[in-house]
């Protein structure tokens, strides 16, 4: 397989794992495909796909004012690649954004409700005007293909000029305002990021990106194609990003010195490391390596220096998006590999469609040609791989279907259960309470329990005829279950029916057909209903009334119990209701000495633990 | 009127009637506690929520309602307003997810419904619905040794100030909320230090819209400017090479 081949293969691949968690994305929220959180709102969906993304797209408006306002003719061999880039980048920023939204479905209000005080209705406004100038910039390379859009074509060539200029004014403001978003969080941002000329900084890195980046893609599609990359004219593009991101480093030191912040550069924490990662990354060495006239002339020199700012200034975005914010509670955001792969799923899609774009539209001078993607070939029989999979042509589309789904496959393997059932919560065990005439109530162990009064209960509600009144729904054969039998969750309604006991042999020993009829489905909704064999398991007198068998959580059933039934009484007689949480949750962490918590925590103690007594307590 | 809450901790017995309360009005179930939130107690399902703090303070911790909020400033659809009575609400049905304004808040004060499909912001939203009626919010009428109070801003602020000059060694000299981002409608006395709660220390008293209203107000300036300059450039550069293409052919 030849270099395009497997880059493609991986792309899909890469594409399919996405796939996988874009349902789960979009069934079951942020919160299950996600590590965000209250603190830290805004991750790296935001960071790298929304600014990451702008910033990398802004080769567009560097290479078309290049070319059609200094009219330096001799780059107007890559100004159909970088608009392409440009667009689809932006196409990208714009998915992106619709998994980042909360409410994807609502992205129009911003064009139906407005408020031009916030930054981020500009930034919506330029990015979607200067999507549609590039698609109207764009679109007579592909229109070449068809004879009928000529007439279009031609207006639209006609046009360039004011094209070009509102796109240039466009995408300075929206790259200046994606630094704006953050001036109003002069508390969140780190001191040596935040400052009130942000927005003049990423418009200048922006421009160092999108030079970067015209080299860079240049020099990545000269690899998988096998073509030679245009090494002369990119060394001056060389040159002027050296002097961008030479202006940049001033005005960035200058910045901090203004603002007097200098005292931060020297202090041993992991930010003023990561400040200076950055600056190395994204300006030092790639000023460096383009300022050797012999590097910024070769191919690996200049390949590598682009690699070094665009990452360096992606990694810009990201930590002035959200990784250089002090957390309030300590916290640290990391992302998941479920937002990454999102992130990468995205990118990969964008380049699948860049390379299907210069494969059958003339971005370059010479189309570069997938060499077996002819369909017309005859089949190879090649003995190991091509043969059964059909014609060459095809057989590349059934590899790169096969990546996909098994990506995807494994994608929904990877995916936990509390990632799909969107919990966003361990399940808490609930643990069995103890005591002889007093029931230490704590089900999940913190220490904040409740010393019921059992037997003071029994006695009260008349003797032993009176289990029904508290503990429905009983096993067979049970005078009282423990709650914890079927409220197994702290906090999570559980399943009371054991379906694998009663088909067991050596459980209940029912069949199939003794629950589930004949020719029916076997599932939950087919099922017989359980009072058909459990006549007696809803003791009569119950104070609660069992609606399916659905446990709800410990907390709530226990809280319903006693509460509902406290409130009554306490109106029967007058009485004050039982409204506040420490009238009966008394037993506080100082009650039970912290080692005792600790150890009953790690369940060290287990079935041996000894609970103070009532009175011991006092 | 601007509507007012003030809060006194020294007043507050911790007893959450205002959080109870404030479940009941706005139909709070039960919270669970999630990966995502914070330590402070409030969430998606607890708009308002009592923090303590050192020396057994007690602090209610809410929207603190600003009267130049940054969340309003910064939602690009507007689904936050603040009204006139100085109530910031939330229209959820304008809202798109960006989460912006729980980037803006210099409190940290909205929580998001991570765990919805179809997820909105949440936070005290002042019981506006009920003093546009003439009442007032359900914590403040919970209260029941009048911790927390509600009235006009100007009225409790003459309140609060009046209760630190009669008993200067009880209170610290400061009104939380006076001057803090340009003054909010929750107002707090204390006896301690209340910068944990508040971010007091870090949070000055310039209104945070006004950091991104100099950026803003460039904007069309800037846009005219730039396609002005590139007009410009194209056709004088355009011009020169004519001319100098008439030259060399003349």
């Amino acid at each position: 397989m030849d270099r395009v081949r497997k880059l493609k293969l991986a792309l899909w691949a890469l594409l399919g794992l996405a796939a996988s968690v874009a349902v789960t994305r979009f069934l079951f929220g942020l919160g299950a495909s996600t590590n965000l959180t209250d603190a830290n709102p805004w991750g790296v969906w935001v960071g790298f796909d929304v600014m990451g993304g702008v910033a990398l797209a802004s080769g567009g408006f560097i290479v078309t004012a290049t070319v059609y306002i200094f009219k330096l003719e001799r780059f107007h061999s890559v100004i159909r690649p970088a608009v392409l880039t440009a667009f689809l980048g932006y196409v990208a920023v714009a998915v992106g954004l619709l998994f980042d939204l909360g409410l994807p479905w609502n992205i129009w209000h911003m064009m139906v409700y407005w408020n031009p005080h916030s930054p981020l209705f500009e930034v919506g406004w330029c990015v979607m005007l200067y999507l549609t100038i590039l698609l109207l910039e764009f679109f007579p390379v592909p229109a070449e293909e068809f004879p009928r859009l000529a007439s279009i074509r031609s207006t639209l060539i006609k046009f360039r000029l004011p094209l070009v200029i509102i796109g240039i004014g466009l995408s300075t403001l929206h790259q200046s305002s994606l630094g704006s978003l953050f001036l109003i969080m002069p508390y969140r941002l780190h001191p040596l990021w935040y400052s009130p000329i942000l927005p003049v900084m990423f418009l200048i890195s922006a421009i160092g990106l999108g030079l970067s980046m015209v080299i860079l893609e240049s020099h990545f599609t000269a690899y998988f194609y096998r073509r030679s990359p245009e090494v002369n004219l990119l060394a001056s593009f060389a040159s002027a990003c050296r002097w961008v991101l030479l202006i940049y480093l001033a005005v960035r030191f200058s910045d901090l010195i203004v603002r007097g912040q200098t005292s931060q550069l020297l202090i041993g924490n992991w930010r003023t490391g990561l400040f200076w990662f950055e600056i190395l990354v994204m300006a030092v060495i790639p000023i460096g390596l383009f300022s050797s006239v012999r590097l910024r002339s070769s191919q690996a020199g200049q390949w590598t220096a682009a690699a070094f700012a665009v990452c360096g200034i992606v990694l810009n975005r990201i930590d002035v998006g959200g990784v250089a914010h002090p957390r309030p509670n300590g916290g640290f955001y990391l992302p998941s590999w479920t937002e990454l792969s999102i992130s990468v799923g995205i990118v990969s899609a964008a380049v699948l469609a860049f390379l299907f774009m210069v494969e059958h539209f003339k971005v370059w001078e010479q189309r570069p040609a997938d060499p077996h993607a002819n369909p017309l070939w005859l089949p190879e029989f090649h003995p190991v791989d091509t043969t059964w999979l059909g014609i060459p042509g095809i057989a590349a589309r059934t590899t790169y279907s096969l990546a996909f789904i098994v990506a995807t496959a494994l994608g929904f393997g990877l995916l936990n259960v509390r990632a799909v059932e969107s919990r966003g919560v361990d399940p808490t065990p609930v643990h069995r309470a103890r005591g002889g005439e007093i029931l230490w109530i704590d089900g999940n162990l913190d220490g904040f329990g409740v010393a019921f009064k059992h037997v003071e209960h029994q006695k009260r509600e008349g003797g032993n005829e009176s289990c029904v009144k508290c503990h429905h729904m009983n096993l067979p054969r049970d005078k009282g279950s423990a709650c914890a039998r079927c409220h197994r969750d702290m906090y999570l309604p559980s399943d009371a029916f054991q379906h694998d006991w009663h088909a067991s042999p050596s459980g209940a020993r029912i069949a199939c057909y003794q629950c589930h009829a004949e020719g029916e489905a076997r599932t939950a909704a087919t099922a017989a209903a359980c009072d058909k064999c459990h006549k007696d398991l809803v003791p009569i007198g119950a104070l609660i009334v069992v609606k399916n068998y659905r446990a709800v959580a410990y907390t709530e059933a226990m809280h319903r119990m006693c509460i509902d039934c406290h409130v009554k009484k306490a109106r029967e007689k007058n009485k004050p209701e039982m409204t506040r949480c420490d009238w009966c949750h008394k037993d506080r962490r100082d009650v039970i000495d912290s080692r005792e918590l600790l150890l009953r925590k790690a369940g060290l103690m287990g079935e041996n633990v000894v609970l103070p007594t009532r009175e011991a307590r006092k | 009127m601007k509507a007012a809450i003030l809060t006194d901790t020294t007043k507050c017995i911790n007893c959450h009637e205002c959080v109870a309360a404030c479940k009941k009005q706005n139909h709070l179930t039960l919270d669970l506690p999630r990966r995502w939130d914070l330590d402070d107690g409030l969430s998606a399902k607890n708009w308002t929520s009592v923090v303590e703090g050192p020396e057994h303070t007690f602090v209610r911790k809410q929207c603190r309602h600003c009267l130049e909020p940054a969340c309003v400033s910064a939602c690009p659809v507007g689904a936050l307003q603040r009204t006139k009575l100085g109530a910031v609400v939330y229209e959820s049905s304008k809202c798109m997810g960006c989460r912006y304004c729980m980037m803006a808040c210099p409190y940290g004060i909205p929580r998001y419904e991570w765990q919805a499909a179809v997820p909105y912001v949440r936070k005290c939203i002042f019981c506006y619905d009920r003093i546009a009626a003439g009442g007032q919010p359900a914590c403040t009428e919970a209260c029941p040794t009048k911790a927390t109070i509600f009235g006009d801003r100007d009225l409790l602020l003459a309140e609060a100030h009046d209760r630190i000059d009669k008993s200067p060694d009880k209170y610290m000299n400061k009104v939380w909320g006076e001057h803090d981002a340009g003054g909010t409608s929750v107002l707090c006395i204390s006896n301690a230090d209340l910068s944990f709660v508040f971010g007091g220390a870090a949070v000055g008293a310039k209104p945070l819209p006004a950091t991104t209203e100099v950026a803003m107000g460039a904007v069309p300036f800037a846009f005219t400017g730039v396609v002005a300059c590139m007009a410009a450039v194209s056709w004088v550069i355009e011009r020169r090479m004519k001319n100098g293409k008439d030259e060399s052919n003349g």
